[in-house]
């Protein structure tokens, strides 16, 4: 044999499913969200605010949530709309991140609770004294808007359970047609997801400040969660080839190709970010400015400038070299560190809208985090607990198993 | 090989498609594309074409002649609208530039082998693209000789350009852009322009082949420079095709004049223009491919992933386009909600509508496959695309600035016999420069198109991995591997 030829990677030899380790992540997960509930529960209970803050921290968290099982779906429909054959082995876990999507869909309800303490414009008396907002009103009302989300969680259920559903079966089966439907559908649901995801991040986010409006909102909201799922990937297999699992499968030309697009939407983010606030810092309109202005007088400014040098500048300096991106441990660091400034990010559009000047950290944002963080995990390997982790019988598999960066 | 070529187009998820049909190899490459170069006559249509297209150049330069003499007044604009054809020249221009970088850095960087084909042609296309778009804000300067002062050239007035302008960022933006594409281009060139000259027959082809090639050898160390220099060239050119339209929407986008302000602008002016520009990848290849016989190459499979990109960036559009009326409508300023409807019902109307039918509507019959690998359909909407395109950018500046806050100053622009001739002049500098492309440079990238061929050995042995997959997948379960790495069980 060659010595130059590495030896064929065998999928039969791999250990990839999560078997012993699935009851024990998903007892973990589920005690820290019932933590996180309790800690909840009692914070919001003991606050006398009426659930003010406690709205507020839950929509942080779940939309948090919510943008990663998005990103995770994109990614999904990305790969079958480019017949990609690379990321074969990575796909089976960015689908069942994007399967936690009827999950969030029961998350969502403490949102709608929550409606008249998050969103001005849901309060018939303040539209009443409030022109810009009657204007809005065919569009910002409180019907319309639950109609809204009854569409856009009703297609991000059905296009993530269909591709992860379907890709099962085609470990049963092994027959390449199914991967040939799922390529017929991605360009449909490519556009059922621009529109909804779109239109998703005005509701939930931009009419936080009804009068406030940019038309690169929505890419922004697309930028974040991409960028947060390419960050969450290599932890995920991380983790797993730490349990011994996917050892071989996914190899170091995934992690490097991982690292190359968290490096590539760590740009795109904040090319996104920076078109969004030169353009109304250079024009200079009151009706646009007073957004940002938020965001830039007492502490937020500190905000701003945190997700300036911690969402762009060092992730785009630590992803850059192609060292890092080739070491699993490595690699792992800013990506930890991106997920991170995602949920900063989301609390920077979030919070600013309710406490002007102070940054309002509480420990209901962790509580939130923990309780939501934890039925996420634990659904996601429940789902995942007689799964293999690998899309074993895709017919790309092997391309998936033998690509190299050269 | 003039049998009929098999349907490489054909989906089968476990079998990557041929890219290279007709039986091809090395050699007959080599043959094929340096033929083109070589042969003593090209095709009589050339010659039509290039009658043509000369001619329009030179109504150009008779144009820009006439405006230099006489000033900028034979043009139609005037205030309020002092921006019109020109500029919708400009961002057209540099718009259809887009793809080739597009083609031959994005792709690149995502390995899509399929490029090799079509990279060469599409560059030069940018590079051309790029000339025709530099042009118009040179002429429309009005004292063209002065235009050295937009360079921040220390003098002595000690005059120095605004740099909190846009438009000193397009100087930048633009200048860089058409730097970084031409060393791309011509770096990439360098091995085939070096087998034109190894092939060359003739004295002066032996000394300019010569000269370009720059000593070109082909020795490993040299081709293992060449690929990592065109890797940091790719990486250098991809944020450039994003940057450099950004820059261009900057030029509206600041302002506060309603429907050039809006956030969305740089993304969308970046989607519109690869979408232009792929468009005019497929209008000029189609008939390139059949006039030099290179059907084996630009096969139905590229063009079919050509018009899906076409689809793609044009649904990017026409969602940007929904965005941008929807938000003027939520936005509840009075000003946006009238420049949109201003733009749909006003006395623009036929421009928006011809913009929307053409890029929106049109290219939705490529969601169909057949349309995507029928020549003559995507041929018929490529076109269809550029005037759309052309369209759009003289609906946002022109029906924006005929009527902005004051009704007292609108007006209506029309342009003058200068103005249309100007523009179809440009198009004759822009595909003069093509023509003598196609003739004098080897227009399909040889030495990359030969490394995504099955001769190329690139999925066997120590390789394995680096090059093209084609052909069948092997199955992962049944130890086929084994056979193509050439291990005895």
């Amino acid at each position: 044999m060659n010595p130059m030829v590495s030896p064929p990677i065998d999928l039969a030899t791999e250990k990839r499913h999560l078997g012993e380790l699935a009851p024990m992540v998903i007892k973990v997960a589920l005690a820290i969200g019932v933590l996180g509930i309790a800690g909840t529960a009692w914070l919001a209970y003991g606050a006398h605010d009426g659930g003010e803050r406690f709205y507020r921290s839950y929509l942080v968290a779940f939309v948090y949530f919510l943008s990663l099982s998005l990103g995770a779906l994109f990614f999904v429909v990305l790969q079958h709309l480019t017949h990609s054959g690379w990321s074969v082995v990575l796909r089976r876990m960015a689908e069942a991140v994007a399967a936690n999507l009827p999950v969030l869909a029961v998350l969502a309800l403490p949102v709608l609770f929550g409606l008249h303490h998050l969103y001005h414009w849901s309060d018939p008396e303040v539209v009443a004294g409030d022109h810009l907002l009657q204007g809005k009103a065919g569009y910002l009302n409180v019907r319309f808007f639950l109609i809204r989300m009854a569409i856009y969680f009703a297609v991000w259920a059905g296009l993530s359970r269909y591709y992860f559903r379907t890709s099962l079966r085609q470990d049963e089966t092994g027959d390449p047609g199914l991967t040939l439907k799922m390529e017929r559908l991605s360009g449909p649901a490519i556009v059922l997801y621009a529109v909804t995801q779109t239109f998703a991040s005005f509701d939930l986010l931009m009419s936080l400040d009804a009068h406030w409006f940019s038309t690169i909102y929505g890419v922004y909201f697309f930028a974040g969660s991409i960028l947060g799922f390419f960050a969450m990937l290599p932890i995920i297999f991380y983790l797993l080839q730490r349990s011994g699992r996917l050892t071989h499968s996914v190899t170091t030309e995934h992690f490097h190709d991982m690292g190359k697009l968290a490096f590539a939407f760590t740009v795109f983010w904040a090319y996104i970010a920076f078109s969004q606030f030169m353009l109304i810092w250079y024009s200079n309109m009151p009706e646009e400015t007073g957004w940002y202005l938020r965001r830039q007088q007492g502490q937020w400014a500190w905000v701003s400038l945190t997700l300036l040098f911690g969402h762009f500048v060092l992730p785009f300096l630590a992803l850059i070299s192609r060292y890092p991106k080739r070491r699993r441990g490595m690699i792992v660091v800013p990506t930890m560190w991106i997920l991170l400034m995602h949920w900063l990010d989301i609390y920077w559009l979030v919070m600013p809208e309710a406490s002007e000047g102070r940054v309002p950290f509480s420990l209901l944002d962790l509580t939130c985090f923990l309780a939501l963080g934890g039925v996420f995990v634990a659904a996601a390997a429940h789902r995942m607990r007689r799964r293999a982790l690998v899309c074993e019988k895709d017919p790309r598999v092997a391309e998936s198993l033998r690509f190299e960066n050269a | 090989m003039s049998t009929a070529l098999i349907d490489n187009t054909y989906k089968d998820p476990a079998v990557r498609p041929t890219l290279v049909l007709g039986g091809q190899d090395f050699t007959s490459i080599t043959e094929k594309v340096c033929g083109i170069v070589e042969a003593p006559k090209p095709p009589r249509i050339w010659y039509i074409c290039l009658a043509v297209a000369a001619g329009l150049t030179g109504v150009l330069f008779a144009m820009v002649g006439y405006l230099i003499v006489t000033g900028v007044g034979v043009w139609g604009l005037n205030i309020p609208v002092g921006w019109a054809f020109d500029i919708t020249n400009f961002v057209f221009w540099v718009g259809i530039g887009h793809a080739g970088t597009l083609i031959s850095a994005i792709l690149f960087l995502f390995r899509q082998k399929w490029r090799t084909s079509i990279n060469r042609s599409a560059e030069a296309m940018t590079i051309f693209a790029v000339v025709c778009a530099g042009l118009f804000p040179a002429i429309h300067v009005g004292r063209v000789w002065l235009l050295y002062w937009v360079f921040p050239v220390p003098n002595q007035m000690s005059l120095w350009p605004n740099f909190r302008s846009p438009l000193l960022w397009d100087v930048f933006a633009v200048s860089t852009y058409m730097t970084v594409s031409l060393m791309f281009w011509f770096m990439g060139m360098i091995p085939d322009i070096a087998t034109l000259r190894d092939r060359a027959t003739t004295r002066v082809r032996r000394i300019v082949y010569g000269l370009l090639s720059l000593g070109w050898r082909g020795s490993n160390r040299q081709w293992h420079r060449y690929e990592r220099a065109y890797l940091m060239l790719a990486a250098l050119a991809t944020p450039l095709v994003l940057s450099v339209h950004s820059v261009v929407s900057f030029d509206f986008a600041v302002s506060q004049v309603p429907g050039w302000h809006t956030t969305i602008f740089p993304p969308y002016f970046v989607a519109g223009a690869i979408f232009s520009g792929m468009a005019m990848v497929v209008t000029l290849l189609v008939p390139a491919r059949q006039l030099f016989g290179l059907k084996e190459f630009i096969t139905l499979h590229h063009l079919n992933n050509m018009n899906k990109l076409v689809l793609a960036t044009g649904s990017m559009v026409g969602f940007a386009y929904g965005i941008e009326f929807f938000i003027s409508w939520y936005s509840g300023n009075p000003f946006e909600r009238f420049a949109f409807m201003n733009r749909a019902l006003g006395p623009y109307w036929w421009a928006y509508w011809i913009m929307v039918i053409c890029n929106v509507f049109v290219p939705q019959v490529f969601w169909s496959k057949k349309a995507r690998t029928n020549l003559w359909i995507m041929t018929i909407v490529c076109i269809l695309v550029n005037v759309g395109m052309w369209f759009e950018r003289f609906v946002i500046i022109v029906t924006s600035l005929s009527r902005d806050y004051l009704p007292s100053s609108w007006g209506y622009f029309k342009p003058t016999w200068v103005d249309i001739l100007t523009m179809a002049g440009s198009f004759g500098l822009f595909l003069t420069l093509f023509l003598l492309f196609l003739r004098y440079l080897p227009m399909i990238a040889m030495a990359e198109i030969k490394s995504v061929m099955p001769q190329a050995g690139l999925e066997h042995g120590a390789h394995a991995g680096h090059g093209q997959y084609w052909g069948e997948i092997p199955h992962q379960h049944e130890h086929q591997f084994d056979e193509l790495n050439g291990v005895k069980r």
